[in-house]
């Protein structure tokens, strides 16, 4: 009978590499390749985490007892305002784009991206955002309007200050980036899959994330619309918001949660997509009802568009719209119900592995089984009246986020490490992080439970002593430092195995998606000839056919794509076809061993375990270029010259100029440069 | 194991496990959830109906939550790879399992959605005919109340009859705020603009005291827009409201010095034992809700403010007034003096009197040295009649602050964040930014340093006298 072991690899002193690999500062700046992009998302996020993280220190601290002055009323304002906007559009967001980048062209059997120079001005841009909408906390002029900056409050009547100019651009500039990205990999994903990886075969990872560019490019041009009606308000005088003159400030809410809701699932469906790769794996056991898990996310992206006024139950709606928002809300519970059973179904009868990927994964699973819950008891708008803008949100949403998204995350951190940098991650440090994170994750955040129906209000920078819920704020202070260790140690393997890790090889856990047949690290070209795909799991049907062999398939378009169907397969099928499509339309040339077994042949052939290089192998890869970064400079100079408008309109509006010519000039240098050598 | 026993195990756990999991889904939440802002209270229909829907809610979530999480660690815990093992059957998928728990959930929402459109409708319905109308109006970061029905606007402190329902017309005067007393009811916003309503109906309790906060971040001092609620019986209610329709009772106190106003500690057992009295009242003729509400005005009569004697000697004591002693035959003389009923400050519950400190430093210059002549006092509130109003004093006529008619009659000060006893009162008035961050309110102590515009106060500044007669003047404002 075939077994999987785990996979074997002769001890090597280091990952392979390609020859001639690029190093140092100018090749990051210049750098259009989609994993060294998805690595510089990986870092920044992670900075911006460690950094919201140290907000959330903060507040803690603030609210570990009654009537506490570590910080002022006005600081507290703007670190919660800040903790939130970081987490969500700084930290999970783009921790997310990482593993988009990192992934998706190497789980569909890409080179790269569609658009690799757009995907560097994504994230260059993603980068400045960041930076301008931070770094007013270091002045103490951070903007102080919550997260979901409601009108009135946001308006220049109420926040007279720079504060909220900051978020409203710095926002604005983000949602460039968060745009621009989602139709790169919407593209990428459409036309750049392997040939017989048809949709119903792509990984779930790129599934979710699929579903989640198309979140984005409906829920973010409302967020844009929104913020620049806020922009016209603070800066031009107009009155979309200015309820003296009329205006409704109900408005805003709607575009911020018709955005804001989505927006959930933005940060969510990549985490779920993730625990659907590692489940899977360390089960040993194909996903659970992969045709179902297709449609509850799908579903799950389109009824979240229709309940974002379940923010709104406050508000007054009326009994007709409260009752169809609280329906809609509680259908979307049962796509995510669904895809909870089907991964403890996939770890039901496997072999499971406890490594640091799968705690957290399968943390995840339980972890958000409890938002998920929370998220059903206000989804009814009596009981939410007395649940909205309490505590009880607060851990709700901390439950789907932290338990759900962060912990979806850091299992893919675990998991993926090795494939980007060669090395594995150290378990018996990871072992200690998961369980401190788990402690504390749950220490901070149950509690908050309690607090909220026992009567204590959001966004309060005090609370006074004997009101019931001193001692869950205790437990919750003492939670975020437990929390912040577990964080740390992680943080601190994943320095230390930058360099000692030990070296993984191309599938240290024994997966069957595309990614893991190619060298870790991936060459700049990711696969030396694309594959060709007949199954879910191509690695798996390679290294144990028999066990595959039920993997239902679509025989049809293998017939289209001349992609032997699943049928013949057998032991020594070309799994992985050594051949693009023949044009012509007879079957391609088929070799007796797999692509990925000759890319490793290669690495070891080659003196010092190299890789070859593009150049050698003829593969066109598209070259460096820093107008990426020099055109996201001028959007973001564009930008900032609004800052200066009040001040001086000369000033400000010649900064604008300045910007604008800037970014045209290129972008105009960009588009005329081509992406590759001629050949 | 007899093969017998293999087969019956199982199905005997599954069993038990079913039994235990009905018998913890069926507690109700309220016993975990005790605490005094606590929603889990019944009290009024609507938090009876809000605990209704959240009884369901937790019975189906922790059906839910047992079920998936036993079989989570069941699955973990029994599939957990074992050295030499196999490699397991690839299975895809089920459709008759997927078809379960994708209907099996769809029912359980179904036992929660209905009522939950009921109650959306019940409660959302409007307010019944004869309903208490009360305009409630946000400001950054205090809240105006006014009685149409009784032409009475006051501020900060609610007082409800028990047994008759209350309609809250929700509306603010600058950004959005949210109305939210946990113990009576679910919030609402107040949204310019708009009017939004909420009622209830406190129709299962007795006179007592409750925290009310704002709910919707709106600023600086979000944290500290608290309110306070009094359920009173209707005798009491009727009292009260004689007493806020009159004009500002300063002039028959001219000497009440600084020992008046309501105190926080060290009440005399007798106003304690009044107060019980009138609770116990309240909660005897509680359930007859409807019929009292229309009956306010007999019941006036035939009951004259019943706890007048309450809130007189609640008066006296106040450590804080130590300097001046008041004698008894002063305590007497304002004993007298409040026209309506108030609730009896020695009567509230710890977590309704605020504990919030002054600042250090303030609390250190605030004079307790001096006694304030409420006449002179008078005077000195020409620093404030642009913003506040006054009825009874005719160039009081602000309308940007909150009404001070009745101010002495108040058991909190800055909308519910401090206690409104003289060395507050004195502090407030001599720096109130640094008390509340982002009030409106100037610095007024002569000396002191504005925290916002970090200015130094200079003429036009109030001396400590100033600051000790204006406190005795407001503290006279029954």
């Amino acid at each position: 009978m075939a077994t999987i072991a785990a996979p074997t690899y002769a001890p090597a002193a280091a990952p392979p590499r390609v020859a001639d690999e690029p190093t140092g500062l100018w090749s990051w700046l210049t750098t259009v390749d989609h994993k060294r992009i998805g690595t510089l998302y990986l870092f920044t996020s992670l900075f911006f985490f460690v950094w919201g993280g140290l907000e959330a220190a903060v507040i803690r601290a603030q609210l570990a007892g009654p009537n506490m002055t570590i910080v002022s009323a006005e600081t507290y304002n703007q670190l919660f305002t800040m903790h939130g906007t970081t987490m969500v559009f700084l930290a999970i967001m783009p921790l997310s784009a990482a593993f988009f980048n990192l992934l998706i062209p190497l789980q569909i059997g890409a080179r790269d991206v569609a658009f690799p120079r757009l995907n560097a001005f994504s994230y260059w841009i993603y980068l400045l955002g960041g930076i301008f909408i931070t770094a007013p906390v270091l002045f103490h002029v951070a903007p102080d309007g919550g997260w979901f900056g409601y009108a009135p409050l946001t308006t220049k009547a109420s926040s007279p200050g720079i504060n909220i100019d900051f978020w409203v651009i710095g926002l604005q500039i983000l949602g460039i980036s968060t745009l621009a990205a989602s139709f790169n990999f919407i593209t990428t994903i459409v036309n750049m899959r392997a040939p017989g990886m048809n949709m119903m075969r792509m990984p779930m990872f790129t599934w979710n994330a699929f579903i989640t560019q198309f979140l984005v490019m409906l829920a973010f041009p409302v967020i844009t619309i929104a913020l620049q009606f806020l922009i016209f308000d603070r800066f031009f005088g107009t009155n979309f918001y200015t309820t003296a003159a009329g205006a409704d400030p109900l408005l805003w809410q709607h575009l911020f949660w018709i955005f804001g809701h989505p927006e959930v699932y933005i940060l969510i469906l990549p985490a779920f997509g993730m625990v659907s790769e590692v489940i899977p794996t360390f089960s040993r056991k194909p996903i659970f009802g992969y045709p179902v898990m297709v449609y509850a996310t799908v579903l799950i992206g389109f009824l979240g568009f229709g309940v974002w006024a379940h923010h709104m139950f406050a508000v007054g709606m009326g009994p007709v719209a409260d009752s169809v928002f609280a329906l809609t809300t509680m259908l979307i519970a049962i796509p995510t119900g669904v895809k909870i059973f089907n991964w403890i179904s996939t770890m039901w009868g496997g072999a499971i592995r406890f490594t640091t990927a799968a705690k957290f994964a399968i943390a995840l699973v339980g972890m958000f089984t409890v938002g998920g819950i929370s998220g059903v008891m206000h989804s009814s708008p009596p009981a939410d009246l007395q649940q909205t803008d309490t505590y009880f949100i607060v851990a709700h949403f901390h439950y789907v986020l932290f338990g759900g998204s962060m912990f979806g995350l850091f299992a893919g951190i675990y998991y993926y490490f090795p494939k980007f940098i060669g090395r594995l991650m150290n378990e018996r440090l990871g072992n200690w992080s998961f369980w401190t994170m788990f402690v504390g994750m749950n220490l901070t955040f149950f509690p908050m439970h309690f607090s909220g129906l026992l009567g204590m209000p959001r966004r309060i920078y005090t609370y006074d002593a004997d009101q019931g819920y001193t001692l869950y704020n205790q437990l919750s202070s003492i939670g975020t430092a437990i929390l912040i260790v577990g964080v740390a140690i992680s943080l601190y393997n994943l320095v230390r195995s930058w360099k000692k890790g030990e070296v993984a090889g191309n599938d240290p856990w024994g997966a069957g998606t595309l990614e893991w047949t190619i060298p870790s690290p991936p060459p700049d070209y990711n696969f030396a000839e694309l594959p060709r795909v007949t199954s879910r799991y191509p690695l798996w049907d390679v290294k144990a056919p028999a066990l595959t062999r039920e993997v239902p398939h679509s025989e049809r378009g293998d017939r289209e794509l001349e992609v032997q169907g699943p049928g013949a397969l057998n032991g020594d099928h070309d799994v992985l076809g050594t051949a693009d499509i023949n044009p012509t339309g007879g079957p391609g040339p088929r070799g007796g061993a797999p692509v990925m077994a000759n890319a490793m042949q290669r690495a070891s052939e080659r003196p010092g375990g190299r890789l070859p290089t593009a150049r050698e192998l003829g593969i066109p890869m598209p070259n460096p270029s820093i107008w990426p970064l020099v055109c996201a400079t001028g959007v973001v100079v564009m930008f900032c010259g609004l800052m200066f408008l009040e001040k001086s309109t000369k000033l400000g509006v010649s900064v604008m100029v300045l910007g604008g010519l800037w970014t045209a000039a290129s972008l105009l240098h960009w588009l005329t440069t081509p992406l590759e050598d001629a050949h | 194991m007899p093969p017998s026993h293999r087969r019956w195990r199982p199905a005997a756990t599954a069993l038990l496990a079913v039994a235990a999991l009905a018998a913890l889904a069926a507690c109700s939440p309220a016993p975990f959830f005790r605490g005094p802002n606590s929603i889990f209270t019944r009290y009024t229909e609507t938090n009876r109906d809000v605990n209704g829907l959240f009884d369901s809610l937790f019975f189906f979530g922790t059906v839910v939550f047992v079920l998936v999480e036993a079989l989570l660690l069941y699955a973990i815990v029994k599939f957990r790879r074992k050295p030499g093992q196999a490699e397991p059957k690839h299975v895809h998928g089920n459709t008759t399992l997927e078809v379960l728990w994708t209907a099996i959930p769809a029912v359980i929402l179904i036992f929660i959605a209905v009522p939950t459109v009921r109650t959306i409708f019940r409660t959302q319905a409007k307010a019944r005919p004869g309903a208490l109308q009360v305009e409630v109006i946000g400001h950054q970061w205090w809240w105006e109340f006014r009685y149409p029905e009784y032409n009475i606007t006051t501020a900060n402190e609610l007082y409800l009859p028990v047994g008759r329902t209350v309609n809250f017309a929700l509306k603010t005067a600058d950004v959005l705020h949210s109305f939210w007393i946990p113990a009576l009811s679910g919030k609402r916003d107040l949204i310019a603009n708009h009017t939004n309503f909420l009622w209830f109906t406190p129709d299962s309790v007795g006179a007592a005291s409750w925290n009310g906060h704002c709910a919707e971040y709106c600023g600086a001092s979000h944290a500290n827009m608290k309110f306070r609620v009094y359920t009173v019986t209707p005798e009491q209610f009727a009292s009260w409201t004689k007493g806020q329709q009159q004009v500002a009772a300063f002039g028959a106190v001219a000497n009440a010095g600084t020992t008046s106003g309501p105190q926080t500690v060290g009440a005399p057992a007798a106003a304690a034992a009044t107060a019980k009295q009138a609770g116990a009242g309240v909660r005897e003729s509680g359930p007859r809700a409807g019929e009292q509400g229309l009956g306010d005005e007999a019941a006036a009569r035939n009951n004259p403010v019943p706890t007048q004697p309450a809130s007189g000697a609640g008066a006296a004591g106040n450590p804080n007034a130590a300097p001046t002693p008041a004698t008894q035959a002063q305590q007497a003389q304002f004993a007298n003096v409040p026209a309506g009923y108030t609730y009896p400050a020695a009567s509230l519950p710890k977590h309704v009197r605020p504990s919030t400190p002054i600042p250090a430093d303030l609390k250190r210059r605030v004079n307790m040295q001096l006694v304030g002549d409420p006449a002179r006092g008078q005077q000195a509130f020409l620093s404030c009649i642009g913003c506040h109003y006054i009825n009874g004093n005719p160039i009081a006529i602000g309308k940007i602050g909150p009404n001070l008619t009745h101010i002495g009659s108040r058991n909190t000060l800055a909308a519910g964040l401090y206690p409104n006893d003289t060395e507050h009162l004195r502090a407030w008035l001599k720096n109130s930014r640094a008390m509340k961050p982002g009030v409106t309110m100037p610095t007024l102590g002569l000396g002191e340093t504005d925290p916002v515009t970090k200015q130094k106060v200079t003429v036009g500044g109030l001396t400590d006298q100033q600051i000790a007669d204006l406190a005795a003047y407001l503290q006279a404002l029954k």
